[in-house]
């Protein structure tokens, strides 16, 4: 138990949950077939406005933290109105213009402090911490306040990204999850059954950019520092990865493809320079064997027969 | 009259498709649009359900204009199209797209009524149900499409070449159940280009050739149309 609760295996699941949920503001707008990658631009709103307002005006955290991924949707909202019209290839290349947009305005702005980035901004693990300690579960715990800050943390965040997993279950279950479906099958065939297409694909696009804002300001407050190196199209690129690695044709696809990537090049870290390597070869492999990601429609389609049979419905 | 084109002009950018096309569907009819290819039939269908935009002319529905309507906004109006090439969601099941044709509907009771009715007209889509539609032959795939159609409750019911590449005993029950279809009171605009067995089953007809309705009237007339016999029916 005291070897799990290290300070280094805790930190890596708290960038195991932040980019579970960033893998996730990118298969919401999969999820209608739209290739978004504007994402890093949402994620650096996010983590921006969090960080400014806890900062500066004194908001308490949680509450900036929700502006943040608020205001990601906002200018989700903005940006959705002309890119919901594009499709494929057109929509991946304005959106990761806007990213790239963003991330010139932050190395530009003052509020932003240009490309030295933000430093000192209050961290979450601290005060998470400091409740634990005020709590008086330090001693029941046997853990000083930095362990049980982050162990905190863990839990905050996988609360969540287990909050969004069974919020977006739940979507895909009803009509609205129906309806991205169909948009994902067949843009036209679904307009066709009188799907208001153009209203789905915003929303979609919508919960997107507010997820990243949220995985953003997360971010802001877990790395205590964020610079405009922090969003680049890198970061959308990995968020890409995520989803197609484990995936991206169902929900969850993509948290296992940001657990397994997240994870990978820390088992790796013996193999020092090659382990960028065997990162490439992996994911070459992968698309190779299993174009569809580890998890494909068929295989979900099995594990439900799979459950059903197991408590005794007939699963067809 | 259920459907009226007045003065229909509509094409893709610089070319027109449709020169003038006026033709009517009166309620509880079936009306079929022959032609070959080319000849604007399933531009005709587009501009109906408002995919592309006419140039000029107005499309009535029930004496009111479609104007500038969307295509989802037409088919709440009471107009569903089953597309040429039938268009069935592949990775959906059937199941699935049946539902998905009752988008608009919010009564889950008339909704699962009526794809027992589906399944009552089309055996075969009650057998796989569950399947994805993608693995569907090719006539259980338009079966699909019309009764995904269906599911919207339309009054006006437009069919895109429901015979295209289908064997024949299939057609066959394609245009049975198209029969079937309206005379439980929907009325019935098909395009097609089996000129026989569609002016067999139609009350109208209307001839196109190159973006211009040729001739029209009485199915039984357009049938015994000697040019008509000559161009699409094989010639005496």
């Amino acid at each position: 138990m005291d070897e799990l609760l290290n300070g280094y295996v805790l930190q890596v699941f708290v960038f195991v949950c932040i980019n579970c949920i960033l893998a996730l503001s990118v298969y919401m707008t999969l999820s209608t077939g739209q290739l978004s990658l504007g994402n890093a631009g949402f994620m650096s709103f996010g983590a921006y406005t969090s960080a400014i307002l806890t900062m500066q005006a004194g908001v308490p955290m949680p509450i900036s933290i929700v502006i943040g991924g608020l205001v990601a949707a906002v200018v989700g909202l903005i940006i959705g109105i002309p890119t919901t019209r594009l499709r494929g290839m057109y929509l991946a290349i304005a959106t990761l213009g806007f990213g790239e947009v963003v991330r010139v305005l932050a190395l530009n702005l003052k509020i932003t402090n240009g490309a030295l980035g933000l430093s000192g901004i209050p961290s979450m693990t601290g005060s998470l911490g400091d409740i634990a300690s005020d709590l008086g579960l330090l001693d029941a715990l046997e853990m000083d306040t930095q362990t049980a800050g982050q162990l905190g943390m863990c839990i905050v965040l996988l609360i969540i990204v287990l909050v969004i997993l069974v919020f977006w279950h739940r979507l895909e279950q009803s009509r609205i999850g129906r309806a991205f479906a169909a948009i994902k099958a067949d843009e036209h065939a679904a307009e066709l059954s009188g799907i208001h297409v153009v209203y789905y694909k915003m929303a979609a696009f919508l919960f997107s950019a507010f997820f990243a804002g949220l995985a953003g300001a997360l971010f802001a407050h877990t790395a205590n520092f964020i610079s405009p190196t922090d969003f680049s199209w890198h970061k959308v690129v990995d968020a890409l990865l995520y989803c197609v690695f484990g995936g991206s044709n169902v929900m969850w696809g993509s948290p296992l493809g940001a657990v397994i990537l997240t994870i990978l090049p820390e088992v790796l870290r013996d193999l020092a320079e090659y382990r960028d390597i065997m990162y490439g070869i992996m994911l070459v492999a992968l698309m190779a064997f299993r174009p569809d990601g580890i998890l494909s429609y068929d295989v979900m389609r099995r594990l439900a027969q799979r459950h059903h049979r197991s408590h005794g419905k007939d699963g067809v | 009259m259920l459907l009226e084109l007045q003065h229909i002009v509509a094409g893709y950018g610089n070319i027109i498709a449709l020169k003038d096309i006026s033709l009517s569907v009166p309620e509880g009819a079936i009306v079929s649009l022959i032609g070959a290819n080319g000849a604007g039939k399933s531009t005709t269908m587009k501009s109906i359900m408002g995919i592309i935009k006419p140039k000029e002319g107005t499309v009535m529905f029930q004496g009111k204009s479609l104007g500038h309507k969307k295509s989802y906004q037409v088919v709440h109006e009471g107009i569903s199209l089953v597309p040429e090439g039938r268009q069935v969601l592949q990775n959906m099941s059937v199941e699935d797209n049946l539902y998905l044709g009752a988008y608009q509907r919010s009564d889950r009771k008339g909704i699962e009524e009526d794809i027992q009715k589906v399944y009552k007209k089309f055996p075969r889509l009650l057998e796989r149900k569950t399947q994805y539609s993608g693995t569907l032959s090719g006539g259980e795939q338009q079966m699909l499409a019309i009764g995904r159609a269906m599911m919207a409750r339309p009054k006006l019911l437009l069919l895109d070449e429901p015979s295209m590449g289908l064997a024949p005993i299939v057609v066959q029950e394609i245009f049975d159940v198209i029969q079937d279809i309206n005379k439980e009171g929907t009325t019935i605009l098909l395009v097609e280009q089996n000129a026989k067995k569609a002016l067999q089953i139609a009350d109208y007809a209307y001839v196109m050739e190159t973006g211009r309705i040729v001739l029209n009237g009485k199915a039984a007339d357009v049938a015994a149309n000697p040019q008509v016999t000559a161009a699409y029916l094989g010639g005496k």
